[in-house]
């Protein structure tokens, strides 16, 4: 299994710690520098993290873990009015992102009120298209236990937030709930620890169950093999996203013949995965399990 | 301006007196407004919100935002320059020109001068309901749609809800107007 860090230090020894995460079977997931200083997302299997701790140590840089790296979350709120935009909606996704996840944001287009409030087929697919979904509601109580209903209808792991303290709700964190102002003080900061850690929870659960059902490829593997085939334009940044179990590629319409056409291993790349066109951004590749595809390399 | 919420739990009630505060000072409107009460009941999704008006300021004529120059004004109070400028170009047209930030050219003669130093430029009064309609509409939960005012002098009052209104929330907000009326909210 592959374990995902951030890197960020200065350029010293840089290039050496990136051929050393290539050479122990790793990959570069994200990279920026900044004149002096770098920033770097790796990935490397979780066996070498001495040698990877080593090396970052004697370059000066820190090694942070990234607990929900290689997942893409969906923050959806009832709508994008004020009452809900900016805080604490981005407040959320900010924090997620931090932990290394990839983050969208959704506004229900009839998520408002408690009697009234909906949620439509495309809009359940669109958030079913991702690793787990946290939905940010309001702050009464009364509202929270009959708007938990639409979110049952979703397929994926969710968590719901919300205001009042105590709901009789699953995978529900509460003293959030509606905000005016950036989430910055302790206890608020302390509130999104723990939203991050249930979600993490329910993303390591979703991991085990792929450890035990092995796919036919890793995401990661895939990614690295799409950035050759398929390289980014110029200032385009995420053309490929990870996800558990696949990845969100963003190709151009007359690409989509050359991206089945990709070989991985001995296989083609639509032999190995579910190609489906998102209903939001670029296509979903879901990679199928080794049992079903047999052995790829 | 004192705020208070019932009816929505400890919880809620301490959020909603946090957004009335936060609300109506982002929109200028904290020394405007004496007092929000605010009734929520999530159980029949009602929410009725009373607000109180108080002082309001006088009209901000030209002198009291800029000094008068040869031939130009100096402006000491930016806040209101694009009404200014708004009030200038509407009346002079080319003979105004804005040479900086803060320093407008203005070729007209003196006596035109002293009548414009006591323009209104703004009157707070003019738009005030309009911007406290605008807060509560900022206040009260979104889904909360259907509104229905009940008119008394001096104050804002508004019942809101996902539900078409019914008689006994209007009634049970009258009530509640009448004790704020006779008490200090």
């Amino acid at each position: 299994m592959y374990k995902i860090m951030m890197f960020t230090g200065g350029v010293y020894k840089f290039s050496e710690l990136k051929e050393r995460v290539h050479d122990i079977g790793g990959f570069i997931l994200q990279e920026m520098v900044m004149q002096t200083e770098t920033m770097m997302h790796l990935a490397f299997p979780e066996e070498e993290e001495r040698i990877i701790r080593d090396k970052a140590k004697e370059t000066g840089g820190k090694l942070k873990e990234l607990p929900l790296a290689g997942a893409e979350i969906m923050v959806v709120v009832p709508s994008l009015g004020k009452h809900h935009a900016v805080d604490p909606m981005c407040d959320i996704a900010e924090f997620l992102r931090r932990k290394g996840a990839i983050t969208n944001m959704m506004g229900l287009a009839r998520g408002v009120g408690k009697r009234i409030a909906q949620i439509t087929a495309r809009e359940k697919e669109i958030i079913e298209e991702c690793d787990a979904a946290v939905f940010v509601f309001g702050d009464f109580k009364e509202c929270l236990e009959v708007k938990s209903k639409i979110c049952e209808a979703v397929d994926v792991p969710y968590i719901i937030t919300g205001g009042e303290p105590e709901v009789n709700i699953e995978h529900y964190v509460g003293n959030i709930g509606r905000k005016t102002a950036r989430m910055r003080h302790k206890e608020e900061i302390d509130m999104l620890e723990l939203l991050t850690e249930k979600i993490e929870l329910l993303i390591n659960d979703r991991r085990r169950e792929l450890d035990e059902d092995p796919l036919a490829t890793s995401p990661l593997f895939m990614k690295e093999i799409l950035d050759l085939v398929l390289p980014p334009k110029a200032g385009e940044e995420f053309s490929t996203i990870m996800q558990l179990e696949g990845l969100r590629v963003k190709v151009e319409a007359g690409d989509e013949e050359k991206l089945k056409n990709i070989e991985i291993g001995k296989r083609k790349l639509s032999d190995i995965c579910e190609i489906k066109k998102s209903e939001y951004d670029g296509y979903i590749l879901k990679i199928l399990p080794e049992a079903v595809t047999g052995n790829v390399f | 301006m004192e705020v208070k919420v019932e009816g929505g739990g400890e919880f809620c009630d301490a959020s909603y007196e946090k957004i009335c505060m936060s609300t109506l000072r982002d929109i200028s409107l904290e020394s405007n407004i004496d007092s929000v009460y605010m009734n929520c009941n999530a159980a029949e999704h009602v929410f009725i919100i009373s607000v109180k008006i108080g002082r309001v300021q006088s009209p901000i004529t030209v002198s009291d935002m800029t000094i008068r120059g040869d031939e130009r004004l100096t402006v000491t109070t930016e806040t209101y320059v694009p009404k200014l400028l708004d009030l200038l170009w509407d009346r002079y047209g080319e003979k105004v020109e804005q040479i900086s930030r803060l320093e407008i050219a203005l070729k007209i003669g003196d006596d035109e001068m002293q009548k414009l130093m006591s323009q209104v430029v703004y009157d707070p009064r003019v738009d005030l309901n309009t911007r406290i309609l605008d807060g509560i509409d900022r206040i009260l939960p979104e889904g909360a749609r259907v509104r229905q005012p009940i008119h008394s002098s001096g104050r804002i009052t508004i019942i809101a809800s996902e539900n078409p209104i019914k008689e006994e929330w209007k009634e049970k907000a009258k009530a509640m107007l009448s004790k704020m009326t006779k008490g200090d909210l």
